[in-house]
């Protein structure tokens, strides 16, 4: 056994389901759809490449992708969702199939009805009800005949047949996310008065004539069925937990194989597996679920994103299968790191929900922290030995500069970062330590990138900072010097201001480098204006307004995490005043203008600049003649955020 | 039975939150009902001399002809009920965040956004422009 496999040992002992064996007790999670595949639901080449980097992620079960299983596409959830209700698909299915299966794991196929959240290509959705949406962006609501449930019913079990045909061992029907079949078995959306509603046995039918149905096509293989232990959804009439669980019992009476405990609707008003989401919040769920179903195989993974925690519950019975998806979609070499000890070096994910942003808006999703992800297919994504090999100088050691600075290293060169700093982290670090979320996730980012720079014989240069005078100090020393000297804030705008020199800077502030008052004003309701003032009020107490000259706050933050900050300035009590700017700075205070002139002074012991930032273009000009390639990344190039950041300093460190 | 607003009242906030309600298209219709008992509802509708309020019963769903329906729980109503013109819609806004108030969109995006509703959804808490479809 590996090291980790024995400091895991629950983790890693193998598992069985139906008359499968399986070598662990981990499930690859379908993780949503990967919006890579073609308008009318072929896979792609670039779908083929990513599932066989998952097929190798060391899972004992991987579940494919969800494909819809009806010819109208009433049930397609997402823009390249893939399509399983006909033959025509097979061939590819086979593919995944065996790429899964050729690396040792069981091979599930879920399969997705959208229900509520369907019928993208078309002018409606159906749903057991009419009951319209409440988010702008689903289609409203047909109302499903008895025929049409019985055909869907059909369907799912032809597409359950086809899977197994294509040479997947199990097939998986979902009602996560508030899909059909959640919208069947939720008081919330189905107000039927025939069998199909009302009562929870009413409600429950749909679920077991579909799980039978399946069953009879697919007799000799398992079948999975993720069903919600909170919807989050009961404030506006949906389940409450106890429904939830009585749902779960009937599913298990009516012999399904396997459970996914899960949480959340997409339009639930609150959250389940965001940033804000603590690990492990949801676990009492799978204990429920093991002692509600207790001759059903349960499977658990929701904010669970560590193979520790996941070793602890299988210890402690919590669960019997770790379901595990965007974790490995952040570091697909999460579970062989936990195998061989290694985990100090995983990639966590952050639950930034940059994946679920993209797939809203219709794009293929991508990584904050994993760069190569849905790049699997193009060589120019892969780390491969260097065939000059460089002497590499990287200024900044924030997440651009250390991204770069470990892909060089990766590929044989010879790094150093600097960085005026006394830490790794950039501004990454000022705004963890600022962070109302979770700031663990954010510090774990930092965590990685010391832990893997140092694996590497990556040289740090602290408290070093590099400007004209240093560089001639290292001429010829060098062949690459990367600027990722990131961004400040910019003062320009505001350098004819009367008392402009009062203003402090909110990197400094949210580094701790400057202490404030009891009374403080922002300048900026942008991210890094919003982070400060809300660690402000709730660490410090302090009494905040923030001034923006746009129509709205939040306007740089990703859309995922708007919403938190909407809600935390309105928790906490912070006044924010949009479409104003201030025109004159005092000890006592600032003065602002609104957008129609009216002129307001606000008492302040603390003026914050928070504006629009100004990247480090000057290095560029003054390094231009002395060093032989001279590049730049991140925020130094144009400020923007940690994903980008990300992904820059990978694709430089790339082609180095 | 959970009381709606007075007319004149929801009048006087559409009339305070001018800046949402002038990009409204001719016709765009919010419809607010009490949860428990959505027999009636209170409409705030816009002609081509500005906001009209008035009641009307609530058909169901699909019968409405709103473009979006507000649904309050009885302690949401009260707390419409008791806020300033000012504050309604921080009043909705935290209503709809705790889900005391659900907000059902009965026009499709295309249709919202082509009608005007992009600044008052926003004040509702949705960041209405950030999904494509």
């Amino acid at each position: 056994m590996k090291p980790g496999e024995l400091k895991l040992p629950y983790l890693f002992q193998p598992g069985q389901l139906g008359r499968f064996k399986i070598k662990n007790r981990i499930k690859y999670g379908a993780c949503c759809v990967s919006n890579y595949n073609t308008r009318d639901g072929f896979i792609t080449e670039r779908e083929f490449a990513r599932m066989r980097v998952i097929a190798r992620t060391g899972c004992g079960m991987i579940t494919n992708q969800g494909a819809y299983p009806d010819p109208l596409g009433e049930g397609k959830a997402y823009f390249r969702q893939v399509a399983i209700f006909d033959d025509k698909f097979l061939p590819q299915f086979e593919r995944i199939a065996a790429d899964i299966k050729g690396e040792g794991a069981m091979a599930i196929q879920q399969i997705l009805h959208a229900g509520r959240y369907g019928g993208i290509d078309l002018g409606y959705c159906i749903q057991p009800s009419d009951v319209p949406q409440t988010l702008p962006h689903f289609r409203p609501p047909k109302v499903m005949t008895k025929v049409e449930i019985r055909d869907c019913i059909r369907q799912h079990a032809e597409a359950a047949n086809r899977a197994i045909r294509a040479g997947f061992d199990g097939t998986e029907i979902t009602s996560f996310m508030g899909y059909l079949l959640a919208n069947f078995n939720s008081r919330f959306t189905n107000q039927r008065s025939d069998e199909y509603g009302g009562s929870i046995e009413n409600r429950g039918r749909f679920m077991r004539e579909l799980i039978d149905g399946i069953k009879q096509a697919t007799p000799d293989n398992p079948l999975v069925v993720r069903l919600n232990g909170a919807e989050l959804m009961d404030k506006w009439g949906g389940n409450s937990e106890d429904e939830c669980f009585e749902l779960m019992r009937q599913a298990a009476d009516v012999g399904v194989d396997m459970i996914s405990v899960t949480v959340g609707w997409q339009e639930a008003p609150e959250s389940s597996i965001g940033r804000d989401i603590p690990p492990g919040y949801w676990n009492y769920l799978s204990e429920r679920a093991k002692r509600t179903c207790p001759d059903t195989v349960i499977t658990f993974g929701n904010r669970l994103p560590d193979p520790r925690m996941a070793d602890q519950c299988l210890r402690e019975g919590i669960f019997d299968f770790w379901e595990v998806c965007r974790p490995l979609l952040a570091d697909p070499d999460l579970i062989h790191k936990a195998a061989e000890d290694r985990l100090d070096e995983t990639r966590r994910c952050i639950g930034s929900l940059n994946c679920l942003s993209r797939l809203f808006r219709d794009l293929p999703y991508t990584c904050t922290m994993n760069p190569s992800l849905g790049h699997e297919v193009e060589p120019e994504y892969q780390v491969t030995p260097a065939t000059v090999k460089k002497k590499i100088m990287i200024i900044g050691a924030g997440p651009a500069g250390m991204e770069c600075a470990i892909t060089a290293a990766k590929r044989g060169h010879d790094v150093t970062v600097f960085d005026k700093a006394e830490r790794v982290g950039g501004s990454l670090y000022a705004y963890a330590m600022n962070d109302l979320a979770r700031p663990d996730d954010l510090l774990s980012v930092i965590s990685h990138y010391e832990v893997v720079a140092k694996k590497l014989g990556v040289a740090l240069r602290l408290n070093t900072e590099v400007h004209a005078k240093f560089m001639r100090s290292v001429l010829h020393q060098y062949d690459v010097c990367v600027v990722a000297a990131g961004a400040r804030i910019d003062r320009a705008p505001f350098e004819n201001m009367e008392g402009a020199d009062l203003m402090v800077d909110a990197l400094e502030v949210a580094h701790g480098r400057i202490k404030t008052g009891k009374r403080v004003v922002v300048i900026g309701g942008g991210k890094i204006g919003l982070t400060v003032a809300e660690a402000l009020r709730k660490n410090q107490g302090a009494e905040v307004t923030v001034v923006e000259k746009d129509k709205r706050i939040a306007g740089d933050v990703k859309p995922s995490f708007k919403w938190r900050h909407a809600s935390w300035v309105e928790e906490l009590g912070i006044t924010c005043l949009t479409l104003t700017r201030p025109v004159k700075l005092t000890k006592e205070g600032v003065t602002v203008r609104d957008g129609k002139g009216v002129e307001t002074f606000l008492p302040a012991d603390t003026v914050i600049l928070a504006g629009d930032s100004k990247p480090a273009h000057a290095l560029f000009h003054e390094f231009e003649w002395m060093v032989d390639e001279l590049h730049g990344i991140g925020d130094a190039l144009i400020p923007r955020g940690l994903e980008q950041a990300i992904q820059e300093g990978f694709r430089l460190g790339v082609r180095l | 039975m959970s009381a709606l607003p007075e007319p004149g009242a929801w009048k006087s906030a559409a009339v305070c939150h001018q800046e949402l309600f002038a990009a409204l298209e001719p016709g765009a219709r919010i419809g607010l009902v009490a949860r428990e008992a959505p027999g009636t509802m209170l409409l705030w509708e816009t002609r081509g001399a500005g906001i009209e309020v008035r009641s009307a019963p609530f058909p169901g769903f699909s019968a409405s002809g709103v473009d979006i329906l507000l649904s309050a729980d009885a302690q949401a109503l009260a707390a419409i009920r008791a806020a300033d013109d000012a504050h309604l819609f921080a009043v909705l806004r935290a209503g709809i965040r705790s889900g005391a108030v659900i907000c059902y969109m009965l026009s499709r995006r295309c249709v919202l956004e082509a009608q005007g509703f992009e600044e008052l959804l926003e004040a509702l808490g949705f960041a209405f422009m950030g999904a494509c479809r």
